[in-house]
Order: structure tokens, then C-alpha cells, then sequence
């Protein structure tokens, strides 16, 4: 499970599916083999893609994403699972591969998709599905995933499974999806006199809460903000989204964000970090600064997707308790998206029956894998974060249920989060590389003190068209 | 320090060695021989030769024909200048040859006369040289991550310990890297410590063949140290400094990895993109090699007149 | 050794110029020891500290706290046996590859005067025209689908080994060597039958080593302070370099733990700095002025 977000859009065209198949056409055979070829040859099974996995196939699947010896638990619980999957499908080899770091860096991820270097079973972001089909990535499994080979379907909400699905087919298996939402450190709130047990509802409020921990001292922030590496633009699209603006327009070809909210959302941001001095003078953060900050209590707020709090508890060694969500403020929309496994292009029908196996069990079945609760505890893992939670109906009264039941942390800390949902918005078209844009308006205005908001805007707007019109 | 022998140990430059007719064996076959010669030489060149052809002629013709060209759903089609036309109206275009620009100037403030001035000042003593030396030189090993993360902690305006540093010499608190106005002086006095050692130690041996005399004369003239310096180090150096300057110019124009690491790149508002770091944006983060290649060839239309300066120069100096 | 330089003896030797000298001797030394082993103090020590006091303001100069297992996480959650590893893997392969064919070439071209070889070292120098920079871009395309032989060579060492034979600079020192060794040399071993790789290996090579020495150390440090390059075509983890992998991991650990990841990454170029020290800098004053 991890956190970072950059997304690509869902949105794609006709075009970008012809020029995905040209590509093949083009393509040159890389050096990277794994995958191909290993046609029917291998195992008995059978040639009806509807039909789920027969046993008896013998196939190997090499799958990244596997979590690394830093990760011991979620290692040990990996291990466990391929072992429990393996008496079943014994004839199933999973070969996990491991990334010290995040399992999905953006440069990375495309670089890997160019070199068709990708597993048989690879890790992506909601957003990345345009990308992938661009590359001719991701094979088409809507003929493999039906009610026998993935028995709790119907139960995993559609919206969650549109993200993956591109002209009605379905090119992914989701593992967990988040809305964004504000994290507190509730350490930091009791210290300033705040309740921790309501954090700030609006932008107003965040403000005068920002100011009252800053006034701690010690070098602490009050809320926190990214300003690089992309995931400046993202949080900027985050916060408009929050106060109901939209970054691109609704046809995809125009930026959107230069107007009285952009405004707004700037005028705001740049009044914390200046007037205030509530936003820390350490500034041009990227995805896992402000984490870093919040774990070792420098810092009281910021936008996050829940999970951060696992990551924050697991790598940077922070504890449960000290942490809070409420929903994202102005709450009029919240950018939502996730992660999935696709699988990789060209791979025989068995190997992709194989793939959704092993997925169904690791990540999509209640009570196992992922959602076994009961070991998620005794390995001293978090259990009681909200999400990632795709589940509807019964699969979901079962699993919420056993998430109480388990609870590693409390629950109430997240009360704020759970009871006011906040409708989920997708990210902007061309997302990483309008983020990028966006990311010198963010620098801007939290590194510059006579920032001159209007030509910021006006700048990132204009080159933002750039971008859309290139496409 | 000794200057190393680059010549072989035994003897004096030889000319020309083509062979020469042998006088034993009368030259029955020439043709022959000098085919059998050719392969046999062509067959040392080859390895050589193919990488040059795949990895740098070809990229070399293929990035004049990218800056022309457009590739579309796998279509590639010539759109003349367009490309270059996009890479002006990008708003970052200018801000980016500024900063480059900027980045130069001051990487050759900092970059060329400090370790100049540092050269002739070891120079000067008696004790401790190889020291010195070996101190100077010593971040130019260190792997350029370890040099730049670690100037950004030092950097850091809440707990770095440039600022606890300023304070102490009752200096205001600065931003450093966090601010528009400061960051690409930040950057260059990280890369100066980083790289100055390699330039250091050039003029260092440089200095050490001025001869003495000239020193001895000039003080018979009644010329002080600084005059001295004026008058006899630098004409004496001044090849070396040029080439070292046009190197210099060359190398900063192409900034990349220090800005990169930084600041991300951009940097606070922009203040830090450089022309190569917009290149890498085009291709890499807006998979727009066509925008990249046309920029790319703006740079090499420049810097070709540094290098040609640079070529002449040094022919010069191998006279 | 001790040449006339910019003050004379004279003035030094008076008790005055005594003074001046030792003064200026001290606040050097002094200062350089500070800002250019301060940083690497400071590295050294941060990565003991715990994560409270390594961002603490104002910082401290000696640690209060005392986490050496910073070092072995450091270690274990980068990961960096293997980026070590792969470093050195490229490093030296890359160095065998420029070895093998860069000497081979410029010993051709020096030496055996093939057809049209001017020319071929006139397109070779000519590289040096062009800013590396500028050539990313098209070169990374190569990569990504290499003419002729149709493959794609990211996240393979090819991607390194290959371009880094492409060095003209090294080709020149090494033909402008080999141009002043003396022909009688080896027209006495042609005459003797020696074919010209037995030529090359037993009479050119053993009276080239200062040239050799230099061209490897360029190629190895060239490998190892690279960070473009191998980012882009070495994308895959698995087989990043310490440069590249330290930075993408840079932000998903506690800064201590970075910190002696920056330490534990920067000793193995010190301790060969610091072994080979002479030889690596008289390599660079010989050969940097072209670099």
C-alpha cells in the first residue's frame, strides 16, 4: 500500500487507442522477455477466458509491488498469502518483486512502459490508464473478471472499477482507492488549545487554526503545503476542487483555474504562509516532506488521503494515536483516486487467469488477503483507517464491521472523515503535466512574499493550454 | 607536485611513423599489403567506431531532424519551424536563458575566480600544500547526490545550519533556496564547492611554471602583490585561463543536475529552470521531444561558437 | 620544489613577513578545513542523531542522541548493497569497454593509419562540439530502439557501457600518447613478426600505463558521478545506481536515516580518493585542461 498520488486522467480517446495500436506496430522487441511467449503450451487450461483458473495450470507470474525486506510484516503477510494461494493453485508461481522505495514513481513508471520492461502483473495509479494504453501496456481483461473468477464483483463499487475500465473495457483490478481529506496532528491541536476532535470545516477556520499552533514555536507549522515535484499542482487541484473550482474545463482542451477561485485559493495560501507565517519556512516540499514534518510533530495540518497515516506509522516510526482526519475543507468536492494491478499486454490467457487469482484473493476478497483484519493486528499493522474501502452491500457491513472489530487505533479519530463524505472528483486530463505547471504557482506563492497572484495564474494558464493543446 | 609524465618514459616525440618500404622485402605486392594494412587497422577501429555511430552521429543527425518534426499517433510529419515557434511562446523560455544566463555568470564569479584566488594563495605556502590540495579536492569525489542533498539540509531555513550560521555573524536570517531572489545564488555556491577542486588544481600546477625571474623583476620595478599578480601571474596563466573560462562557460550553460536536486528544477517561482532543465521537461515530464530537440538545437547554436573559441584556443596551446 | 612564487624570499624572511605568512598559513588552513570538511562533519554526525534532533532549530554541533543504527537501516531500507553494487558493476564495465575499444581505436588511428582515418577522428572530436546535454534527448530515443540491431537497451548496463565508449576525449589523450611513442620501437617488433595486437599489447600498452591510469580513472568517476544518464535509461530499482537510487528514495525515509545513507554512499569514492590521491590528481592536471 502506498500513497503518493500523481494520477493521470481516465479521460482518453479514440485517438490515443489507435495510436497505441500503431505503436505495436512500430514497436522493436525489447531486451526485457518477461511474458512473452509462454503461450498455452504450459498448462491444461482451459481457452474460454471466461472460465476462472484451472488448478492444474502450471504457469509462472511475476508480479511487482511486493512489499521489501524494510516492509518485514507486510513481507511476512505476502509470503503467507502466496503460500495460502499456493494450495489452491499450487501449480502457481508467484515471484514477487520488491522496490526499496515507492512502488510507482512516475519518471519510472514511464520509463518502464517505454521499455516494456512492466511485470506480468503491474502496480499502477487510477490515472495511469490513459498512459498505459498510450504504450500498449495493459491487456484487456473484461472477458477474464466475472462473478466465478472474482466472486464478491458485484460488491466493489462501480466507481472505483470505471476508474479502470476505458470504452467499456476493463484493463485493471483495484487494490485501494482514497478521497483526500485534512490530516491533523492531534499532539499539536491539544497543545494550542484546539479540540482535535473537530478539525477545521473551512479554509477560514483552517487559518486560524494554522495560526494558533504556528504560535507554538519551535519551528512548528501550523498546515503545510507541497510545492514540487508535481505534487504542488496536484494539492493546488485539490484545493480548488475543495472550494467547488476546476482546473480544466469541461471540454479538456482550457485551463480553468485562473479565475475568482483560483484567486481565492491563492490569496488564502499566500495570507498563511506571509501574514500569518503559519506554513513553515522550509517550502518547495514534494510527496513525503510534510509527512516527515507531521510524524516528528513539526507540523499540524494538511491535505492527505488517509493511508498516509500507515506510511507515516510504518516507515517514519510515528504512532496511531497522535493523528486525526476531518473531511477536506470547503468540502464541496474532494479529489478521489486509488491503485490497481493490470496486466501486462501479450501474456497468455492462463498467466492472466493466473493474475486474477492470485488478485481476487490478495486484495478483493473479504476476510483474506488484504482484508484479513484479524492478522493485519497481530502484526501490528494499522487496522481502523477508513481506506482504502471499495466495498458495497454485505461485503461491506462484513468488512467495516471486522475493521471495528480489530482496531489497532482509534477509530473515533477518523469520525469527522467517515461522517461527512465529501463527493469524489477525478483528477484534470493531462494531470502530471498540468501539475507540473502548477507547481511554480504553489513555489510561487509560498516562496515569494510579493508573489503578484494575477501573473502567476496568468502564466500557468496560458502554459497549461500549451500543454492541453499538445495532445 | 610534479607534473606527470605523460610521455613515455624512454623517448623523445617521434614523427611520423607511416611504414615506411621496407628495405628487406622488396615491395612485390603493395596493393596487397596495403589491404591486408587497412583491415587489419579498421579492425581495431571498429568497436569503436559502431558505438560512435549508434550512440552519437545518429543522435547527433537525429536530433536536427526531431526539431522539425512532429510525431503524432505514431505518425511522424515535418511541421517546419513550429516547433520552435512553441518553445518561444512558452512563457518559461526567456525566465529559463535568464536564469541559464544568470547561472553562468555567477557560477563564473564564484565558480572561475575563487578557485583561482585560492590556487595562487596555496601556491604561496611553504607547508601544508598536499593538504590543502587534497581538501579541495575532496568534494569533487563525493557522489554529486551526497554533495546536493546535504547542501540541502544545510540550506534548510528552519533547521539548517546556514542560518544558525548567519546568525551567529549577526547576519539576517535568509531564505536560501526558498526564495525567488536567492536561490540561483544558493545553487551556484553549492556547485562551486562541489566542483571548484578540479579548476583549482589546473591552475594550481599552471602557476608553478611561471618562472621566478618574472616575479624578480617585477619587484625591481617596485611592484607590489598586487601588480605582481596583474602583471605577471595572470599574463603568464592566461591561456590556461581562457580555456578554462570557455570550458567553464560551456559546462555551466548546461546546468542540470544541481538545480535539479535542489530545488526540483523549477525551483521557487520558476527562479531555478534552466534551459537544459526545460529541455528535460519537454521530452520528459510533456513527451514533447520535438519542442525538446528545437530548444536543444538553440543551445547548441550557441555554445558551438564557445566550443569552436575553445578548439582554436587549445590547439594554441598544444603549439 | 620550492620555485620563486608571487612573494620573494626576501620578504618572508623578515620577522614581519615571518608573522603575515603563519597568520595567513593558520586562518587557511583553518578555513578551509572548516568549509570543506565542516559539510562532511556535519553528515557524519547528523546521520547519528534521532529524528527529533537532526531537524531541531537551532541545530546541534555535537549529537545529544546517539543512533548508530541510523547507518544499518540506512543500509537495509536503501537497499544500498545493491546500489553499490550496480555502481561499481557499470563503472567497471564501462571501463573494460572503453579500454578494450577506445585504446584499440586510438592505437589504429595513431599507429596503423587506416583509409579515411582522419576524417574518422575529425567525426570523433567533432563530438566534442556538441553539449552533452543537447544530446540526451536524441540519444535516450537511440536507446529506447538502437538502429540496425533493434533493440531497446534501457534497464540494461548496454545502456551505459555502450554511449560511455563514445568518450573522443579519451581517444585523444590516448592517440596523442601514442603518437609519441617512437616508431623504431615498433618496427623492431614488426620485424620481428609481431602482429600489430601483439605490438599493442606487448610493447605499447606496458609504456602507456601513466595514459591508461588516466583515461580509467576518468572512466570510472565519469560513471560514478553521472546522474541524467542513468536516471533515465536505468528506470527499474533493481538496477539503479547510488546516485539515482539514493535520490528516489530520498524522500520515503526519516532525514537521519538519509543522511547516513548520504555518509555510507560517499565513503567508498573518499577511500579510493584518498588511496589513489596522486595519481588521480596528476591524471586531472595532465589531462582536466581538455576535459
Amino acid at each position: 500500500m502506498r500513497t503518493a498520488r500523481f494520477r493521470r486522467t481516465r479521460r482518453t480517446s479514440a485517438v490515443t487507442l489507435v495510436s497505441a495500436l500503431t505503436l505495436t506496430a512500430l514497436a522493436a522487441c525489447g531486451t526485457s522477455s518477461s511474458g512473452n511467449g509462454s503461450g498455452g503450451s504450459e498448462g491444461g487450461g482451459s481457452s474460454d477466458p471466461a472460465a476462472p483458473l484451472d488448478p492444474k495450470t502450471k504457469v509462472t507470474l511475476t508480479i511487482d509491488c511486493m512489499p521489501p525486506t524494510a516492509k518485514a510484516a507486510e513481507l511476512k503477510e505476502w509470503k503467507e498469502d502466496v503460500a495460502a494461494f499456493n494450495k489452491t493453485y499450487p501449480n502457481v508461481t508467484v515471484e514477487g518483486r520488491s522496490t526499496a522505495g515507492q512502488c510507482l514513481e512516475p519518471p519510472r513508471f514511464t520509463a518502464m512502459l517505454k521499455a516494456k520492461s512492466q511485470p506480468d502483473v503491474f502496480y499502477t495509479y487510477f490515472t495511469d490508464l490513459p498512459q498505459v494504453l498510450d504504450n500498449d501496456g495493459a491487456a484487456d481483461i473484461t472477458a477474464y473478471v466475472n462473478d466465478r473468477s472474482v466472486p464478491l464483483l458485484k460488491d466493489i463499487d462501480p466507481d472505483v472499477l470505471g476508474s479502470l475500465k476505458q470504452d467499456g473495457k476493463l484493463y485493471g483490478l483495484p487494490t485501494s482507492n482514497y478521497t483526500m481529506g485534512l490530516l491533523i496532528n492531534r499532539e499539536l491541536f491539544r497543545r494550542a488549545g484546539l479540540d482535535p476532535d473537530a478539525p477545521p470545516r473551512t479554509w477560514q477556520e483552517v487559518r486560524a487554526a494554522a495560526k494558533k499552533i504556528a504560535g507554538l514555536g519551535e519551528g512548528i507549522a501550523g498546515f503545510g503545503e507541497y510545492s514540487a515535484g508535481n505534487t504542488g499542482g496536484w494539492h493546488f487541484t485539490a484545493q480548488m476542487y475543495s472550494v467547488g473550482g476546476e482546473v480544466v474545463d469541461a471540454s479538456g482542451t482550457k485551463a480553468a483555474f485562473n479565475d475568482e477561485l483560483g484567486k481565492q485559493v491563492a490569496e488564502n495560501m499566500h495570507a498563511m504562509r506571509w501574514q500569518d507565517n503559519s506554513m513553515g519556512k522550509t517550502q518547495l516540499l514534494k510527496w513525503g516532506d510534510l509527512q516527515k514534518q507531521i510524524a516528528t510533530d513539526k507540523l499540524g495540518m494538511f491535505l492527505a488521503a488517509p493511508d498516509d497515516i500507515a506510511y507515516m506509522v510504518q516507515q517514519l516510526g510515528a504512532e496511531y494515536e497522535n493523528f486525526g482526519m476531518g473531511p477536506i475543507p470547503g468540502e464541496k468536492n474532494t479529489l478521489a483516486g486509488g491503485n490497481s494491478y493490470m496486466v501486462k499486454k501479450g501474456i497468455s490467457g492462463d498467466k492472466i487467469k493466473a493474475a486474477i487469482a492470485w488478485l481476487n484473493y490478495k486484495n478483493l476478497t473479504v476476510g483474506k488477503g488484504q482484508f484479513d483484519w484479524a492478522r493485519t493486528k497481530a502484526d501490528k499493522l494499522p487496522v481502523g483507517i477508513p481506506q482504502p474501502n471499495f466495498w458495497l452491500n454485505e461485503s461491506k457491513a462484513k468488512d467495516d464491521a471486522a475493521r471495528v472489530e480489530h482496531a489497532t487505533m482509534p477509530v473515533a479519530n477518523f469520525k469527522t472523515f467517515m461522517d461527512n463524505p465529501v463527493a469524489g472528483k477525478a483528477e484534470p486530463p493531462k494531470a502530471q503535466e498540468v501539475y507540473k505547471v502548477l507547481d511554480n504557482v504553489m513555489s510561487g506563492l509560498l516562496t515569494n512574499k510579493d508573489a503578484d497572484i494575477d501573473k502567476l495564474l496568468a502564466t500557468a494558464e496560458s502554459q497549461v493550454n500549451q500543454v492541453l493543446a499538445n495532445q | 607536485m610534479s607534473a606527470p609524465s605523460l610521455t613515455p618514459s624512454k623517448a623523445a616525440p617521434a614523427p611520423d611513423s607511416r611504414p615506411r618500404p621496407d628495405g628487406a622485402e622488396p615491395p612485390a605486392r603493395p596493393f596487397a599489403r596495403s589491404l591486408r594494412r587497412n583491415l587489419t587497422a579498421h579492425g581495431f577501429l571498429i568497436g569503436a567506431v559502431l558505438c560512435f555511430a549508434l550512440f552519437s552521429w545518429y543522435p547527433m543527425v537525429r536530433e536536427f531532424f526531431l526539431a522539425f518534426q512532429k510525431t503524432e499517433d505514431g505518425q511522424t510529419t515535418w511541421v517546419g519551424m513550429d516547433n520552435l515557434v512553441t518553445v518561444f511562446n512558452d512563457p518559461a523560455f526567456w525566465q529559463a536563458w535568464r536564469n541559464t544566463l544568470l547561472f553562468t555568470v555567477l557560477a563564473l564569479v564564484f565558480g572561475f575566480a575563487v578557485p583561482f584566488a585560492v590556487a595562487v594563495v596555496i601556491n604561496e605556502f611553504r607547508h601544508g600544500k598536499g593538504y590543502l590540495r587534497l581538501l579541495v579536492y575532496l568534494p569533487v569525489m563525493l557522489p554529486p547526490v551526497a554533495s546536493v542533498l546535504l547542501f540541502k539540509y544545510l540550506y534548510d531555513p528552519g533547521y539548517g545550519l546556514l542560518n544558525e550560521l548567519s546568525g551567529f555573524f549577526g547576519l539576517p536570517e535568509q531564505q536560501w533556496l526558498q526564495d525567488p531572489d536567492t536561490a540561483m545564488l544558493s545553487v551556484v555556491v553549492a556547485s562551486t564547492w562541489m566542483n571548484m577542486g578540479g579548476a583549482a588544481l589546473i591552475y594550481l600546477a599552471a602557476l608553478q611554471g611561471i618562472p621566478g625571474e618574472l616575479y624578480e623583476a617585477a619587484e625591481l620595478d617596485g611592484a607590489g602583490v598586487l601588480r605582481k599578480i596583474w602583471h605577471v601571474t595572470i599574463p603568464q596563466t592566461r591561456l590556461i585561463l581562457s580555456l578554462m573560462l570557455l570550458m567553464q562557460i560551456i559546462a555551466t550553460m548546461q546546468v542540470f543536475v544541481e538545480p535539479f536536486l535542489l530545488t526540483g528544477g523549477a525551483g521557487p517561482e520558476g527562479s531555478t529552470t534552466t534551459v537544459v532543465y526545460l529541455i528535460y521537461q519537454y521530452a520528459f515530464n510533456f513527451n514533447n521531444y520535438g519542442a525538446a530537440a528545437a530548444l536543444g538545437l538553440l543551445l547548441l547554436v550557441l555554445l558551438a561558437g564557445f566550443s569552436a573559441a575553445y578548439v582554436k584556443l587549445s590547439r594554441a596551446e598544444d603549439e | 620544489m620550492s620555485t620563486r612564487t608571487l612573494i620573494s624570499p626576501a620578504q618572508l624572511a623578515r620577522p614581519r613577513g615571518k608573522a603575515l605568512y603563519w597568520v595567513t598559513f593558520a586562518v587557511v588552513v583553518g578555513g578551509f578545513t572548516l568549509v570543506f570538511l565542516g559539510p562532511l562533519y556535519w553528515m557524519i554526525s547528523s546521520g547519528l542523531k534521532d529524528t527529533q534532533e537532526v531537524i531541531q532549530t537551532p541545530p546541534t554541533l555535537v549529537p545529544g542522541s546517539f543512533e548508530p543504527e541510523n547507518y544499518a537501516r540506512a543500509w537495509d531500507v536503501m537497499d544500498l548493497a545493491t546500489l553499490l553494487f550496480n555502481t561499481l558493476y557499470y563503472a567497471f564495465g564501462a571501463l573494460a569497454f572503453q579500454l578494450v575499444l577506445d585504446v584499440a581505436a586510438a592505437y589504429s588511428l595513431s599507429k596503423l593509419r587506416p583509409v579515411l582515418g582522419k576524417a574518422i577522428l575529425g567525426m570523433m572530436l567533432a563530438t566534442l562540439m556538441i553539449p552533452a546535454a543537447v544530446l540526451v534527448v536524441p540519444q535516450y530515443l537511440t536507446v529506447l530502439d538502437v538502429p540496425v540491431i533493434e533493440r531497446n537497451l534501457l534497464n540494461t548496463p548496454w545502456a551505459i557501457w555502450l554511449p560511455s565508449v563514445t568518450n573522443a576525449f579519451n581517444i585523444f589523450l590516448l592517440k596523442r600518447f601514442f603518437d609519441s611513442i617512437p616508431k623504431e620501437l615498433l618496427d623492431a617488433a614488426s620485424m620481428d613478426g609481431a602482429s600489430p595486437t601483439r605490438t599493442l599489447w606487448s610493447i605499447v600498452l606496458p609504456i602507456s600505463r601513466p595514459i591508461l591510469g588516466v583515461v580509467s580513472i576518468f572512466a570510472i568517476v565519469g560513471v560514478w558521478k553521472d546522474f541524467l544518464w542513468p536516471m533515465l535509461t536505468l528506470p527499474d530499482p533493481a538496477m539503479q545506481t547510488l546516485n539515482v537510487g539514493i535520490y528516489s528514495l530520498s524522500n520515503g525515509v526519516p532525514v537521519n536515516v538519509l543522511i547516513a545513507a548520504l555518509t555510507i554512499a560517499s565513503v567508498p569514492t573518499l577511500l579510493i580518493f584518498l588511496v589513489f590521491q596522486r595519481n588521480i590528481m596528476s591524471g586531472l592536471t595532465a589531462g582536466g585542461l581538455k576535459g
